[in-house]
């Protein structure tokens, strides 16, 4: 050891190389600001979303580059390893569909772009802080470092109400959650003297299992990530939250957001509480199938697309949830298989969305959608295999994800979860059809109701910056791309099955 | 190239042939729909060509290559990849099915030029082809399911191309629904076999078939039932057959191609590829060779009787599909497969000549008013004759030597086998009857009025365009067949298609003159060379087999001269005379009664009873009324919480946060 200090006298070792991606995404973000500063509105409308997307397409490479490396970084805080890999080219995948979908929206250019943009990367930065997290208190910085500026990227239309009531809202419900998390972190720490996972798990095992302290301790860090995840009965400002915020923001919170949330769930229940399974698997089974119910039929009869696919991202937690709960290798590989499908039909949806937010004046509501199918399929189409994508439909990835996690319900003996996620998903297609009935079998509004309608007081198009009518060619690279994978693999699902295999790999030791 | 790679390109030029057609045909000029579809379609056969001489450069017992794209599912017990399975018996049936879809899709380029579906029309055809093309390269189960129903679509689609016509478009349900059931047959089929072999790989299935399956055992034996259901299905065999004369809706070209040459023989494909299993299930055999042998000759006596000239072809379609079924279920694997190919010559050279004479008629199918066409269609005469002396069976044509190659196999197993030789005989003697009583009744004889304005230089064109099955008056917009009429004496396409028809319908027989050349056996028999049925027919038998088939032809000729042209009108007093079987014969056995009784009225009653009484009362009314009562009261309780107010949602958090913390603190 003496020696080992003396060969390097420079101080601790650090591993930059597995770092690197958590390098990639601050050093962006730094850089995104300073650029944002420039007086050129070329550099700032169009270089800062560049610069956005270099990061995290670096970021991405880094974590290709590292792959099959499996590196405790920082004394161990940071685990870098195929998990956190997975998810955070899932989180960066959904930072890129971000920015395409509001590169020349309303919000950057309200909130300053580089501000916008760097705030993005930051909250990226958290999410995988968040995964990778191997004790209690990085986790919380993960989380925090997360929420914050989620919190002020779904206030940044600031001339829109709507979008400053979801920030107001957002924050005030998400500061509930975070007090209620780390008040359970607290009291773990004191139930088992250790701040750390493996120590933790370690001080369990040795007789805790059943401290009052600690169960309440996983209680209130239970509802604190349920709350990040929305999972009912902690979704309710997922519908508001959603339908107020910027609609690219909407997308990356849909997406990113639950992807950080279900990797550090996997984290925390897989490697630090296995042997407390008995006890915590019951409660997240019963939130799972609380949320399938209150997402599906909450859904039903919604008017304002967003609102929909928010309640639709409860019902879908519900889902993903489950195959937390079963603490199985399957459970665990369907969850993050469900993770991907997930990401790639909202972005297909939300890209549809955002672009028809733009082309009309309908804002996010269903009249903007109807008749897309003669006007413009090739928005139809994602926004179409988006839908029968997120209602499990075969020949689509969401099928592949679903059949998936019920065989891994059904495998573990919870068929009836598994029977309830049939039966969600069959009230599900009450409100996925009412879109596509919408998209192919209604005509466009006439001019007389766009003229009643008047200007949009909705998310994302606003008539003194945005030219109605305008089509922008990267909203539709990104719902068609999207879409077009949503297909691809539903057809090929080899490439998942292996993805979420070595992800879940990581986390076999425990199971 | 290796033979792996030129099949996938088989598959391929098809395949994108129906897909540069369907996106692109808005900027397709008139008439380049059709040449795309026919040069992908020789795309394909040239890249057969290949695959067949790549093949032949291996030694035969390497002449069976598999070759996967990608892999669609490999979980335990799951092994599920396109995989294509090259061997002489796929490229048999690519080389037969890519060809003759080549000259048809020629045909067609010419035929269906005044139609406004024209391109719609190719984009379908290509998408035909390549289905039955992936339908007989399947190197798994899954693929070759997939094949089948690809298969039965394209088959819907084209009989109802004229979709605007109520006939056409109930002739395009009754074949799905027919087909599905055969769809049904060939999926259980699979699951029996699947069950005991754990493998959807048809070599892997076939290396393990005789260790699972015990010989005549249930589990087998109820496989191969089922798979043959699907075969009769697909095949038009009794009682699944009644869906291929009334596809005879679908445009001529469509007839010669699915319903004559390629499709309708995908069973005996199917038969003689599951040879393996077939022969661990000795029933099942019995039961297809049984089958076949009805089927060939009650759809010879229908023949006889039907008046609608595509219908007297498609009768005698099935009944030569009993032959070929009849031979692969017997054992006569290379026969059987001799005959589909031969067939597939002489019956679509048969189909395209009727498709000129309807042309020159106006649209007009019954016999009862073609007459006397044949010194206004001289060429169309030549080739009709050349299909029907092919399908009589007269010497040399191909068909001689392929129908009695059956026989004389069957006839070598002895036993009741010798049943089915006579029968084959009687179906012989049956076909010559009604093909020539055909030809006699379209060409010979007082010409009509079309076929003396044809004479004069002109074509025919009815008043107003009728619905041939039913009268009834139509126009010629998109849906409906279109205005113009086209015969095969002022198309070049068209004759250069027929011309290499008929050269191969005459001389097609040469690759399996028994005991000379036997090409067509020597080239399958790697992949036959398993079987355990070893069929020698002693010289003898062949050489009765021959003189006998000779005379039974040309007898039936002569019977059909004596009636139909020398003493016209006794046709009638026959038909008095027998009244009894000429009503059988006529209203085709009854099946489509018999089905009607037995299947549609029982399940129409039962469904109309079942929606009276259980389907208000009990679903609609307490399952789909309570059902939905619950989900909307759940929605409005869901919706009713979600009030907008922030200190609502936290006061939920703290519930929530309450009940979660109760239930871990009981657990302590």
């Amino acid at each position: 050891m003496i020696a080992a200090a003396l060969i390097h006298p420079h101080g601790p070792y650090i591993d930059w190389a597995a770092l690197s991606p958590l390098v990639a995404l601050v050093g962006g973000s730094v850089v995104v600001l300073m650029v944002g500063l420039l007086r050129s509105r070329f550099a700032r409308t169009q270089v800062v979303p560049f610069l956005t997307l270099v990061s995290l397409g670096v970021t991405i490479g880094f974590v290709i580059w590292q792959w099959h490396r499996h590196v405790a970084a920082i004394s161990g805080a940071l685990a870098f390893d195929q998990l956190t890999g997975t998810i955070t080219l899932l989180v960066a995948a959904g930072g890129i569909a971000a920015t395409l979908l509001s590169w020349r929206g309303q919000a950057p250019r309200e909130s300053a772009h580089g501000d916008f943009y760097s705030m993005m990367l930051g909250s990226i930065t958290g999410m995988v802080v968040l995964v990778a997290a191997q004790n209690l208190v990085t986790l919380f910085v993960g989380l925090e470092l997360l929420s914050i500026p989620l919190y002020v990227l779904c206030a940044t239309e600031m001339h829109r109400a709507a979008s400053l009531e979801a920030g107001l809202k957002y924050l005030i419900v998400g500061s509930v959650g975070s007090a209620t998390l780390v008040y359970g972190l607290a009291l773990i720490y004191g139930a088992t003297g250790s701040t750390d996972f493996s120590g933790i798990a370690g001080s369990i095992s040795q007789g805790h299992s059943s401290d009052v302290l600690l169960l309440t301790g996983i209680a209130l860090l239970t509802v604190g990530l349920a709350f990040k995840a929305s999972i009912a009965p902690f979704h309710q400002w997922t519908p508001d939250v959603y339908e107020g915020a910027p609609t690219p923001v909407t997308a990356f919170m849909a997406v990113a957001t639950k992807a950080a949330a279900f990797g550090v769930l996997l984290r925390v229940f897989d490697v630090m509480l296995p042997a407390e399974h008995l006890n915590w698997r019951p409660a997240l089974l019963v939130l799972a199938a609380i949320s399938i119910v209150v997402g599906n039929v909450g859904a039903l009869g919604q008017s304002s697309l967003k609102r929909l696919l928010g309640y639709s991202s409860v019902a879908q937690a519900g889902y993903i949830l489950a195959g937390v709960a079963v603490a199985t290798t399957l459970g665990a590989r369907a969850t993050i298989l469900y993770l991907v499908v997930y990401l790639l039909m909202n972005i297909a949806a939300f890209g549809a969305i955002v672009a028809r937010e733009r082309m009309t004046p309908y804002g996010d509501d269903f009249d903007a959608v109807a008749g897309l199918g003669a006007e413009d399929p090739w928005l139809a189409w994602p926004l179409t295999i988006a839908m029968l994508a997120l209602a499990g439909v075969p020949a689509t990835a969401g099928f592949i994800g679903k059949f998936f996690l019920i065989d891994a319900l059904v495998g573990a003996g919870y068929t009836w979860l598994a029977i309830l996620i049939v039966v969600g998903s069959m009230i599900s297609l009450g409100y996925y059809l009412r879109v596509i009935n919408a998209v192919w079998m209604r005509s466009a509004p006439g001019p007389s109701a766009s003229a009643a309608a008047g200007v949009p007081v909705i998310a994302g198009g606003s008539p003194e910056a945005d030219a109605l009518g305008q089509t922008h060619i990267e909203l539709r690279f990104a719902a068609v791309v999207f879409g077009g994978a949503t297909v691809f693999f539903g057809i090929v699902p080899q490439p998942l099955f292996d993805l979420a295999q070595h992800a879940a790999n990581t986390l076999s030791g425990a199971l | 190239m290796n033979a792996t790679h030129a099949a996938w390109l088989v598959l391929a030029a098809p395949l994108a042939g129906t897909l540069v057609i369907a996106l692109s045909f808005k900027w397709l000029p008139r008439q380049t729909a059709g040449w795309i579809g026919t040069l992908a379609i020789a795309v394909s056969f040239g890249y057969s060509i290949v695959a067949f001489v790549q093949l032949q450069s291996l030694s035969p017992e390497h002449r069976e290559l598999t070759s996967s794209l990608w892999t669609i599912a490999r979980t335990t017990g799951v092994d599920a990849s396109a995989t294509i399975l090259v061997d002489p018996l796929s490229v048999f049936m690519i080389l037969v099915v890519s060809g003759v879809s080549m000259l048809i899709h020629l045909y067609s380029v010419s035929y269906l030029k005044g139609d406004r579906g024209y391109a719609r029309f190719f984009a379908y055809l290509n998408y035909f082809v390549f289905s039955m093309l992936l339908l007989v390269l399947a190197g798994n189960f899954l693929l070759l399911i997939v094949g089948w129903a690809f298969v039965g679509a394209a088959s819907y689609m084209l009989i109802s191309f004229w979709y605007r016509r109520a006939s056409a478009t109930q002739a395009g349900i009754k074949a799905f629904v027919i087909n599905v059931i055969g769809d049904a047959g060939l999926v259980l089929g699979t699951f029996f076999i699947f069950r005991s072999s754990h493998s959807l790989d048809f070599v892997a299935t076939f290396r393990v078939a005789p260790h699972v399956f015990a010989y005549g055992s249930g589990g087998i034996t109820a496989g191969c039932l089922l798979l043959l259901v699907g075969a009769f299905a697909k095949s038009a065999q009794i009682p699944l057959h009644t869906w291929l004369p009334d596809a005879m809706e679908g445009p001529t070209p469509v007839s010669a191609l699915i319903h004559a040459a390629t499709m309708v023989t995908a069973g005996v494909y199917l038969i003689a590829r599951m040879h393996p299993l077939f022969q661990l299930a000795p029933a099942a055999q019995d039961v297809g060779a049984i089958v076949g042998c009805l089927t060939l000759l009650i759809a010879g006596t229908i023949a006889l009787a039907a008046v609608d000239i595509k219908r007297v072809i498609a009768y005698s379609t099935m009944s030569q599909i009993g032959y070929m079924i009849m031979g692969v279920s017997a054992g006569a694997y290379a026969a059987g497969l001799f005959h589909l190919m031969t067939h597939a010559f002489f019956k679509a050279l048969l189909f395209m000549a009727a498709g000129s004479v309807i042309g020159a008629m106006g649209g007009e199918q019954s016999l009862d008013r073609i007459s006397g066409m044949r010194k206004a269609l001289p060429f169309t005469f030549i080739c009709f004759l050349v299909g029907g002396l092919a399908l009589s069976g007269i010497p040399p044509f191909s068909g001689f030597f392929s129908k009695d190659d059956i026989l004389a196999q069957i006839g070598s197993r002895g036993g009741w086998y010798w049943a089915l030789y006579a029968a084959g005989y009687l179906g012989a003697g049956l076909t010559a009857l009604y093909t020539f009583r055909m030809i006699f009744r379209a060409f010979l004889g007082e010409p009509n009025p079309q076929a003396r304005e044809l004479e004069h230089g002109h074509l025919f064109h009815p008043e107003q365009p009728t619905n041939p099955a039913n009268g009834e008056v139509e126009d010629t917009d998109v849906g409906f067949p279109g205005p113009d009429h086209v015969i095969a004496e002022r198309a070049l396409p068209m004759r250069v298609a027929m011309s290499l028809l008929a050269l191969l319908a005459i001389a097609g027989g040469i690759v399996g003159i028994p005991k000379t050349t036997s090409w067509l056996e020597n080239f399958l028999a790697p992949t036959f060379a398993g079987s355990t049925i070893h069929l020698a027919p002693s010289n003898t038998l062949i050489y009765v087999g021959l003189a006998l088939g000779t005379v039974i032809g040309l007898g039936g000729i002569g019977l059909a001269w004596v009636v139909w042209v020398a003493r016209p009108g006794s046709s009638t007093v026959i038909a008095a005379r027998l009244a009894p079987a000429y009503r059988l014969f006529a209203g085709k056995w009854y099946f489509d009664e018999l089905i009607d009784a037995l299947v549609v009225r029982p399940a129409t009653w039962f469904g109309r009873f079942a929606q009276g009484s259980f389907e208000r009362v009990f679903v609609n009314g307490t399952l789909i009324g309570g059902t939905t009562a619950i989900v909307r009261a759940g929605s409005a309780v869901v919706r009713s919480a979600e009030s907008g107010f922030v200190r609502y949602y936290v006061a939920f958090v703290v519930i929530g946060l309450s009940g979660v913390g109760l239930y871990f603190l009981v657990q302590s």
